[in-house]
């Protein structure tokens, strides 16, 4: 018995040293760094959609190109399979002939980007009012959006981790202490390096560490003012944020207008919420460049009419010239684990090292 | 050319067959500009029937040719997503007969519907004419005859099929495939085929937009350092610390272009043209082009890729670097194959357009050429080389026309096929055309052409 509350005692000494260590050790010399380890548009969901799609889920590509060409036999690759394609990538607001069903219900992920509340606005599931997420609203009733398995959700998952090219990180420097402060400074970097993992591969851990790209990534890279509040990482908003975003080959990017961080801090990692404004041309052409019509099709993620869902609920950066909203709202969940950001340009490289005649 | 090639002819199975061994390394220089191009890519000796020879490519290393120099090509099996197409080991797929529904290979579209312009369509061997075989041929090593339906043989190499392309009309042009890697969604390309090439074993040559580029056989890319020469390395101490000497086994002996060096006693180094070999320790992904960044260090090529035009420049990206033209908007490629059981290319102007004006400008030329603008020549300006020329094309339609047709432009082509910008563009290092088109611009779209990427293997 004595052994075994000694063993125990011990135990927990070990862990709260461990832990106040791993703080420690993680915020070095007023400086913590995260690194991007799960991203992905925030949607709130209920079993089957009951509450934010009643009326059940949209056709894809597949389910509209049978029912708009039932003997496709008797006709031309121009008059099916071109045409669907050219009203793909020369996208319209004209009507398609299919009801889009948009999200139904009041709650929904996200924050208070313009500071109202709106009869548009949704609800935080913690009763928060005024929350803008027009994203949510257009992919939420898209089976291919929603979690755990929709095919948008498992690319976006396995690409974070996998492509460099999407290594975005966060830098918060003048941090005095991790539960509480009220001015910190965050920068914002991409990485060059693979993720540290435990022996499976799959688990990301902390304590990695990751050269910021200034070969590359200069164009990424952004400051932003911030706060500490109960470990809460509250940010004012900045101009843009671009986002490199490829998950099946093809380096593209999202961006986000009047971008703020709401994340939970620990020493080990943060997840919350990035949101803002995102650039609707963007957001539909990384989409298609990347996810063929097939791929669109196994999420049924019809590209056609959700660019006429977007330009829709778009509800900011209205064009000068003809009034159209060209942004949309949107709210993305994130996962970072703590890694040491190490600044070198010594990987500046050489200009113009493949051109060489 | 045949004069070009240094050829034994031997006696070999009761044929007459030849060796074809390396090329002077200064054949093709003549085509093409500046130092770098100059030198090309050795390759093994192999047994061949007389018939054939080996010809030197500017992009595509050596490869076979029949009498009249044109290139050799197999049609390999390839998975589309919902079957295969191609042609498997001996087994010819491509005759004289006109395909004009679809295969349904590439989801979510079905076959059977109606190909483009059913008047006139090509067959298969319009555009790839098999490598006939006379009645008393005799195979030869690797090169076997294969029977046709019609009763005539057909020349295979490693039982592939061969067959000739019409895009191509001097010795050394590869304009109906190439090397370079196709993704897995692409069409199943034609590929030129053609000796291995000439390096010990533990090295591999990787076809790239920049240069044939060589690696160890793990895909490793291999650097030399300008400071070293055949016999002293200056790479030595600190150095090592990020630079891994490529060491030659103890039996390896030197020949032709590969030397050994013995950096220290005992450890000998691999050398290539008088430049001993690394790896570099901290490059992440195979075929790396990240060493090169080191002042002093260069990747190491068998051969570099013809020079592209005067006015045209490198522009750099959040992903690497992208050739531009002269006011830095990037530069793409466009590719096309049909979803057809004979997978014919439609990215050539000389191949029905429907598929391309769909995609730029949804049917309309006068769309097109604001979307997917061609990349016009300057007035003083002349095609430098076989894979950069300047062609004569109708705008309205696609096709190539006469210099002197009215309304005819002047614009650059790329192996053939002309070159585009995109409208979306906005500055120098937009690269928002890229993936644009059919299965990320690999069947029906816009490829960009990258010249340096640490991320996607854009080069390849």
């Amino acid at each position: 018995m004595m052994i075994k509350q000694r063993l125990l005692i011990s135990a927990l000494f070990a862990a709260v040293a461990s832990s106040a260590s791993a703080a420690d050790d993680s915020l070095r010399d007023g400086t913590i760094g995260y690194v991007m380890t799960n991203l992905f548009w925030s949607v709130y969901q209920t079993p089957d959609g009951q509450q934010e799609c009643p009326r059940g889920f949209n056709d894809g590509p597949r389910e509209q190109f049978e029912k708009l060409f039932p003997n496709p036999e008797d006709m031309t690759v121009e008059q099916t399979q071109l045409r669907q394609e050219i009203e793909t990538w020369h996208p319209t607001t004209e009507p398609d002939g299919f009801e889009f069903l948009a999200v139904e219900g009041d709650l929904s992920w996200g924050l208070n980007l313009d500071g109202t509340d709106s009869p548009n606005d949704f609800t935080h599931p913690d009763g928060t009012a005024g929350i803008d997420n027009e994203v949510y609203r257009a992919v939420g009733c898209i089976i291919g959006f929603r979690g755990p398995d929709g095919v948008e959700v498992i690319f976006q998952d396995k690409a974070i981790a996998d492509e460099t090219y999407n290594r975005m990180m966060i830098e918060i420097t003048g941090v005095d202490n991790l539960e509480n402060d009220d001015e910190v400074t965050i920068n914002l970097y991409r990485g060059m390096d693979r993720l540290l993992t435990d022996a499976t591969g799959l688990n990301v851990m902390s304590g990695g560490t990751q050269r910021v790209d200034y070969r590359w990534g200069k164009d990424l890279m952004r400051k932003m003012q911030g706060k500490i509040v109960d470990s809460t990482l509250i940010t004012e908003p900045i101009a843009d944020m671009v986002m490199p975003w490829m998950n099946l080959g093809v380096p593209s990017v999202h961006i986000f207008r009047d971008m703020r961080l709401q994340l939970d801090l620990t020493s080990d990692g943060a997840t919350g919420l990035i949101a803002g404004y995102a650039d609707i041309d963007k957001w539909y052409y990384q989409l298609i460049r990347n996810d063929s019509t097939h791929h669109l099709s196994n999420g049924q993620i019809s590209g056609i009419s959700l660019y006429k869902a977007l330009r829709k609920f778009a509800d900011a950066y209205p064009d000068p010239e003809t009034g159209e909203n060209t942004a949309i709202s949107t709210a993305l969940d994130v996962t970072m684990t703590q890694v040491f950001i190490t600044h070198s340009t010594a990987n500046e490289g050489r200009a113009s090292s493949s051109g060489e005649r | 050319m045949l004069n070009s090639t240094l050829k034994n002819a031997v006696n070999f199975s009761g044929a007459l067959a030849i060796f074809a061994s390396a090329w002077s390394p200064l054949s093709i220089a003549a085509d093409s500009q500046g130092a770098v191009n100059t030198l090309i890519e050795r390759h093994r000796d192999v047994l061949m029937p007389a018939e054939f020879h080996v010809e030197a490519t500017l992009l595509d290393g050596p490869v076979f040719a029949n009498e009249n120099g044109k290139t050799l090509y197999s049609w390999p099996q390839h998975r589309g997503r919902n079957g295969y197409s191609g042609e498997g080991p001996g087994s010819p797929e491509c005759y004289d007969e006109v395909v004009t529904v679809t295969a349904g290979l590439m989801s979510p579209y079905p076959p059977g519907i109606e190909l483009p312009e059913p008047i006139g369509r090509p067959s298969c061997t319009d555009l790839w004419p098999p490598v006939l075989a006379a009645t008393d041929a005799e195979p030869v090593d690797k090169w076997t005859l294969v029977d046709r339906k019609d009763g005539t043989k057909q020349w295979a190499y490693d039982e592939q099929p061969l067959y000739t392309s019409v895009r191509d009309s001097q010795p050394g042009d590869v304009f109906g495939g190439k090397t370079r890697r196709s993704g897995g969604d692409s069409p199943a390309y034609r590929k030129p085929v053609g000796p291995p090439s000439m390096h010990p074993p533990g090295f591999a040559v990787k076809s790239t937009s920049i240069g044939r580029l060589l690696t160890t056989a793990k895909n490793d890319s291999l650097y030399s350092f300008e400071q070293d020469s055949a016999t002293e390395v200056a790479c030595v101490a600190a150095c090592l610390n990020t630079w891994q000497p490529v060491i030659a086994p103890a039996l390896a002996k030197a020949q032709g272009e590969w030397s050994i060096l013995e950096r220290s006693p005992g450890v000998r180094q691999w050398v290539f043209r008088g430049k001993p070999l690394y790896t570099h320790k901290y490059d992440t992904e195979s075929w790396s082009l990240l060493g090169s960044d080191k002042p002093g260090w260069d990747n190491v090529f068998t051969q570099r890729a013809p020079a592209y035009p005067d006015s045209f420049t490198v522009q750099a990206t959040i992903a690497g670097e992208v050739l531009a033209d002269s006011k830095g908007r990037t530069i793409y490629v466009y590719n096309c194959g049909e979803d057809s059981a004979h997978q014919l290319s439609c990215d050539h102007p000389d191949d029905t357009q429907v598929y391309r004006l769909a995609m730029c400008g949804g049917g309309s030329p006068e769309k097109c050429l604001k979307h997917w603008p061609y990349v016009e020549a300057a007035e003083n300006e002349e095609s430098i080389n076989r894979i950069w020329r300047i062609l004569s094309i109708d705008p309205m339609t696609g096709r190539l026309v006469n210099a002197d047709y009215e309304g005819a432009m002047r614009v650059w082509s790329y192996r053939g096929k002309p070159v585009y910008l995109f409208g979306a563009d906005k500055r120098p290092g937009d690269v928002n055309g890229g993936g644009i088109g059919e299965w990320r611009g690999q069947r029906n779209g816009l490829r960009a052409f990258w010249l340096r990427d640490d991320f996607m293997n854009g080069i390849l």
